[in-house]
Order: structure tokens, then sequence, then C-alpha cells
């Protein structure tokens, strides 16, 4: 058999191993700071490492910054329940699930998300995630709200969807929640309400 | 016979002084104030000093004889800012049919997001741990709502108070500055086909117009 035992390059995966700890670190800081972006020294502490290890990894700040919103984007990705999961019930079931799902993402990535907007600046690549981002989002209710979305001419459509993304968006689940006092229970109603709204009704179906 | 009050204003009144002095005084923070809001329509970040101070043709101590800091800067253009907000939102009246109310709604909100936003956004991003910067945009998103409760009043009136609130905040999260942003922005929208959008969605989010008595 040819088969030989795999090797594992330990200086690799030290180095790996680092690169994910800095990427914490950084997301750990920028839940604190937000929409501050941390600095090098701060998150070489944070991280337990020097300055010089995470620019050994990261060429500059920016680039620790593009990072950390991939890895972001990964867990916010693995949030969402897959095909299936809420998508496939009856109009309240899916946009109840809808509405939980995006709601618990919003309150977990907020700081994070407020940081990116604020600091983008001209970065193409933080400006490609932002965009990349919003439209998951609205492949997401595409997916989720596709028999009422299919009722609708393409014009139409679209009007709608760039409405649900504006009702659920970030900052609009952060304001129900910071400055208007609402509850997390409260909030959830106020989208579920202002997106059954929005979607037009089967005929056959119960609102 | 008792001389009027207003008669006897006029007695006493004296030719006013216009104090030039006074004027020019003002007329330079004006200046000042637009040079700051210019300048943030070009770049969202703070401008300096010394960049106000250029577009507004005067030197840097001028700027600082009229507002002690920059963050007074930022207040007091914030305070122009939305008195003339204001200004156009109250000239659109809060009566008519429906859909005269909804599109004269979307279309002053769209026009004081368009020409405000970049005021907004500073405001957002530096407003730290300013009393008197969050005061103003709790009062801006306070006067969003109170102007939305104005013109849908008669839609509103129908639901009990737990909906109406949901329906208003619904609403608000829909005509937020970044959603019109968007629309604009990446949507690469018209302004008319921006307004389009906000006043479908606001027309599908509102319950039934109840007959007027």
């Amino acid at each position: 058999m040819s088969l030989r035992p795999v090797k594992i390059d330990g200086r690799r995966l030290r180095s790996e191993r680092t690169k994910q700890l800095i990427i914490e670190a950084y997301l750990a800081l920028a839940q604190e700071l937000s929409p501050r972006v941390p600095t090098a020294a701060e998150i070489a502490e944070r991280a337990g490492y020097s300055v010089r290890s995470i620019f050994e990894r990261f060429p500059d700040i920016r680039a620790l910054q593009v990072a950390v919103v991939d890895y972001s984007f990964a867990q916010i990705s693995a949030l969402a329940p897959p095909r299936g999961g809420g998508a496939d019930g009856d109009r309240k079931t899916r946009i109840e699930a809808h509405v939980l799902t995006r709601g618990q993402t919003c309150d977990r990535w907020l700081r994070l998300w407020r940081s990116l907007i604020v600091n983008q600046g001209d970065s193409p690549e933080l400006r490609e995630r932002i965009r990349l981002s919003r439209d998951r989002v609205t492949a997401r209710m595409e997916l989720m709200f596709a028999p009422e979305l299919a009722m609708m001419q393409p014009e139409e459509r679209r009007q709608v969807l760039i409405a649900l993304e504006a009702l659920t968006d970030v900052e609009s689940r952060a304001r129900m929640r910071e400055f208007f006092g609402l509850s997390v229970d409260e909030a959830c109603l106020v989208w579920t309400q202002g997106i059954d709204r929005l979607l037009p009704k089967n005929s056959g179906e119960a609102p | 016979m008792t001389e009027r009050p207003e008669a006897m204003a006029f007695a006493s009144a004296k030719p006013a002084t216009v104090d030039g002095r006074r004027l020019r005084s003002v007329r330079t923070r004006q200046l000042i104030i637009a040079a700051y809001l210019a300048l943030l329509r070009e770049n969202p970040q703070i401008p300096t000093a010394a960049s106000i101070a250029e577009r507004a043709g005067y030197s840097v101590r001028s700027v600082f004889e009229r507002f002690p800091d920059l963050h007074a800067l930022r207040v007091a253009a914030t305070d122009d800012s939305l008195l003339k907000a204001s200004l156009q939102v109250v000239a659109r009246t809060a009566v008519g049919s429906r859909q005269d109310r909804l599109k004269a709604h979307v279309e002053t909100r769209g026009r004081v997001c368009e020409e405000w936003l970049p005021l907004w956004r500073a405001l957002n991003a530096n407003h730290g741990d300013s009393a008197d910067l969050q005061a103003r945009i709790r009062l801006i998103r306070e006067m969003v709502i109170r102007r939305l409760e104005e013109m849908y009043e008669l839609e509103l009136s129908t639901l009990e108070e737990r909906e109406r609130r949901h329906t208003v905040l619904a609403i608000e999260a829909l005509i937020d500055f970044e959603s019109w942003a968007r629309l604009r922005g990446p949507f690469e929208l018209s302004f008319e086909d921006a307004c389009a959008v906000w006043l479908r969605a606001i027309d599908r989010i509102l319950p039934p117009t109840p007959p007027v008595s």
C-alpha cells in the first residue's frame, strides 16, 4: 500500500493557531471598543503575543480586519439554518424563523458591523464584504419568502425585497433595542408584523 | 383713555440701529458652519480647523473666536441643519388623501435624507461621549417618529396601542437615513424610484384608511 502516515507540520499548525487567536482577540476588542478599531498593541496584548507576531501574519491592520470579517461571516452563515430549516413551513413559521435568526445575527454582530461601516474608508475589500453581507441577507429572504415573492412582478418583487432589507437592517434592530427600549420579543414582533404586511397574501393561506 | 401696549411700544421705539460688527460676526459664523457642512459632504472624515478656515475664507483664529472648539462647531452645525431640515418638513402639510400624504411624506423625507445624510453620518460616528450630540440624535429620531404619527394619524388611529407602536417603528426603520443611502447608492435608484419604494412599502405597512365622517 502506498499510503503513508500524514506528517503534521507542527510549526504551521502553531502559526495558524496564533493567527486564529489574533483574530479572536481583535473580535473581542471590537466588541468592547466599537466603532474604534483596536490598535496593534491592544490586539497583541489581548492575544498574548508581540506586535511583531501580528505583522508576521498580517501585512497591516486592514488585512487583519478583512480576515476578522471573513471569519465572522463564516460564523454568521453557520448561524442561519440550512435550506429546510424553517424555509419549507407555512407563512407564519417562515416569517418567525427568519425574524428569530436575523435578530440573533444582528444582536451578535452589531458592534463589529458598526466598526466595519465606520472604518471601511476606501478599502475595496471591506466595501465588497459589506455588499456581500447585504446580498446574503436578501438571498436569505428570497429563499424564506419564495412563495410570496413568486406572486409578484419582478419590479414589485425588487421593491419589496429592498424594503424588507431596510426593515431588518442591523441598525433597525439596534434602535429598537437600545433607543426605543424594546425587549427581544417585542423587537421580533415589530419585524414579524412588518414583514407580514410587506409580503402579499396568498388567498389560500392563513394570515 | 388707556393707551394700548403696542401703541406705547411704538411711541417709545427708536430707530433700530444696526450693529454692523455684530452682523458681520453672525455672517462669519454662518459661513464657518457652511464650510464645515460643505467639507462633510465632500468627505466623511471630520474636517480639520485649518480646512474649515480655508474653505470659509477666514483664519483658524477666526474659527476659534466664534467656537471654543471643534465640538462646539459640530453642535452649532447640527442645530443649524436641524432648523433647516425642520423647515423643509413643516412646509408640507399633513392633510389630503392617503396617497397625497404618502407622497408628501416620502418626498420630504427623501429630500431631508439626501441633503443631511453626510452630517447625520458624522454625527453618529463622532458623538462619542458628547451629551450635546447624543441629545440631538435623540431629538432627530423623535422628530421623525412625531412626523409620521402626524402624517398617518388617521390610519394609526384604527390600531390598538401596541400594534400602533409596532407599525410606527417598522416605518421608522424603513425610512432611516441609511435606508435612503442604500436606495440611492448600492441600488442606484433615482430620487423618484427611491421614493416609490418607500411609498409602496409604507402603504403596505399601514392599515386601511378609515372612512372620514
